[in-house]
């Protein structure tokens, strides 16, 4: 309705100043010859402007109406806006501007796929080469090298892990499937798994889950998360003989999973931006062996499995990071 | 009896590496080169077992699967550097028995030959029907006993102990890190700390010395332990 008001106010005032203008015009001329003829006047003339924006508005009501409500999605913008020949014109603009766009959209999606096939297949391709050192490294045991070799094997495959799960996330809608998973086998299998990095940073897991807790989830994202964390933990946790708690509890939110370390802490300035993709923080330019996708990468598998997750930390004294698990 | 055993993978390098290591085992491997003609060459060598890679040019494992499925039950092992569930559950239902993921541990690759040889052909292979025992100028580890003999002592062994004799015996004379015996300690339930290969270490020593084996673990500081041959037989 304002829309139509605004847009005909011009009308109105043109009719108003030409009815002045004739009023002026007519009385010098010779004038009314009764008060009636001048009401009658003003009447014909505003009864014509009514009819002649009603007549407006109703033909047009589909086009205010649509020109009132935002469209949420895309195709919102494609339902008619009437058959006036204004109408129609704004009709063919929407139809083409949205074809037009559907296309680019289209060719982005294709590359986005060809990319994500690319990642795929290129970190597959990477693990072959992996494998192969991984073998000759097994025939050198012993040597003093094969250790710190090996160490850096490892380094790489998390960034290859790193990017395939990230890759991985941008068609997340196809890869996941939330079941009933056990909470400590789970958090058992990804300590084994990172075995090396505890025995090496001389860092100890305490696992305080009892073997029955289960909780609705997808059990290759959880592990990813589970994962993250840990090597976090390891990461972050400096001089030898301190432990990582992983433990889980009930709250009224729900079931709640925390892994805890004893580590260097997060600064108070960086803490809120720690879910951020590529933030690295002071640590990250500490500690170097960063990438800022870590969290960001939980934060958002976490947002599509529906679980929450905090973050409370204290420089100096440690980080707990807990999963939340609703209903 | 010696089992013949195909290898299909289409990297070369990993090909050779498992090709020479089970040979070391007293297999007989035959790598095949020519991805077109895969079940061809399963036909015409007769291979025991097969090792197959699922990443191979124009067809994938999965199809070579199927093929040899058709004319024989021969056991198969799928090796794979692709992790997913879907994978492995794909394989399996393809026909394959067992599947191992890239990177994979050579006796993980062994044991996993020795249990579908086994299982298909009764046999046990040679080396293992006998009981595994390290030896090292007389002194003698029977792991699955787990017992330590010394001229004509012995002495029985905890599991860790155990793990560590078996594996300062194997390294010896070269001294071996605190993470790799930490790493062979650990339990995948209970893990191990610090104190936990310290006081194996001592419990070891003085086992070393109830049959007359004396001073013979040392510590390397800052490294880890070494086990010199300071007995003699007589």
């Amino acid at each position: 309705m304002k829309i139509f008001l605004y847009d005909h106010i011009s009308f109105v005032l043109l009719y108003l100043f030409n009815m002045l203008f004739l009023f002026i015009f007519y009385r010098n001329l010779g004038g009314f010859e009764t008060l009636e003829n001048v009401y009658y006047f003003i009447f014909l003339s505003s009864f014509l402007l009514g009819v002649f924006l009603l007549y407006r508005y109703f033909s047009n009501k589909r086009l205010y109406n649509k020109l009132n409500k935002m469209p949420f999605k895309l195709e919102d913008t494609l339902s008619s806006a009437g058959t006036t020949p204004i109408s129609e014109g704004i009709n063919r603009l929407l139809k083409t501007q949205y074809n037009l766009y559907q296309e680019q959209i289209q060719l982005y999606k294709l590359k986005q796929a060809e990319h994500l096939t690319f990642i795929n297949q290129w970190v597959h391709q990477m693990k072959t080469p992996i494998s192969v050192i991984h073998l000759i490294l097994q025939e050198n045991e012993g040597e003093p090298y094969v250790e710190k070799v090996r160490q850096e094997l490892e380094r790489i495959s998390r960034g290859l892990n790193m990017a395939l799960n990230m890759a991985r996330l941008t068609s997340f809608e196809h890869d996941f499937a939330v079941e009933t998973v056990l909470l400590h086998s789970i958090v058992t299998e990804v300590i084994n798994e990172q075995k090396r990095y505890f025995i090496r940073k001389r860092v100890y897991p305490e696992v305080r889950i009892d073997s029955n807790v289960t909780v609705k989830s997808d059990k290759k994202w959880l592990k990813f998360i589970v994962e993250q964390l840990l090597v976090n933990a390891i990461k972050y946790t400096e001089g030898e003989n301190k432990k990582v708690i992983v433990s889980a509890c009930d709250s009224e939110k729900g079931k709640v999973l925390e892994v805890k370390d004893r580590g260097v802490g997060i600064p108070k300035q960086d803490i809120r931006r720690v879910f951020e993709p590529f933030y690295t923080g002071e640590n990250g330019r500490k500690f170097g062996e960063s990438t800022g996708m870590g969290l960001y990468l939980v934060s958002e598998v976490c947002k599509k499995l529906g679980h929450r997750i905090e973050i409370e930390s204290k420089p100096g004294e440690g980080t707990s990071v807990r999963i939340i698990f609703s209903g | 009896m010696e089992y013949k055993i195909m290898l299909v993978e289409d990297d070369a390098s990993i090909a050779k590496l498992i090709s020479s290591h089970i040979e070391k085992y007293g297999y007989k491997p035959t790598i095949v080169s020519d991805f077109d003609r895969i079940l061809d060459v399963f036909i015409e060598e007769k291979p025991h077992l097969v090792l197959l890679d699922i990443n191979l040019p124009k067809y994938d494992g999965f199809y070579w699967c199927r093929k040899i499925r058709q004319v024989s039950n021969v056991p198969i092992i799928m090796i794979s550097a692709r992790d997913s569930e879907m994978d492995q559950v794909m394989g399996i239902e393809s026909g394959a028995d067992d599947y191992i993921t890239k990177p994979f541990y050579y006796d993980v690759v062994i044991a996993k030959i020795k249990s579908q040889l086994r299982r298909c052909y009764g046999a046990y292979v040679p080396g293992v029907s006998e009981e595994r025992k390290i030896e090292l100028e007389g002194l003698t580890l029977y792991p699955e006993r787990p017992e330590l003999h010394f001229n004509n002592n012995f002495t029985v062994l905890t599991k860790k102990e155990a793990v560590l004799a078996e594996t300062l015996m194997r390294m010896s004379p070269r001294a071996v890190s605190r993470d790799v015996l930490m790493e062979k300690l650990w339990d995948d339930q209970v893990f191990i700390e610090e104190n936990t290969l310290n006081v194996n270490v001592a419990r070891l020593r003085k086992k070393f010395q109830e049959i007359g084996v004396d001073d013979a673990l040392e510590t390397v500081r800052g490294y880890g332990y070494r086990l010199n041959v300071t007995w003699r037989k007589y």
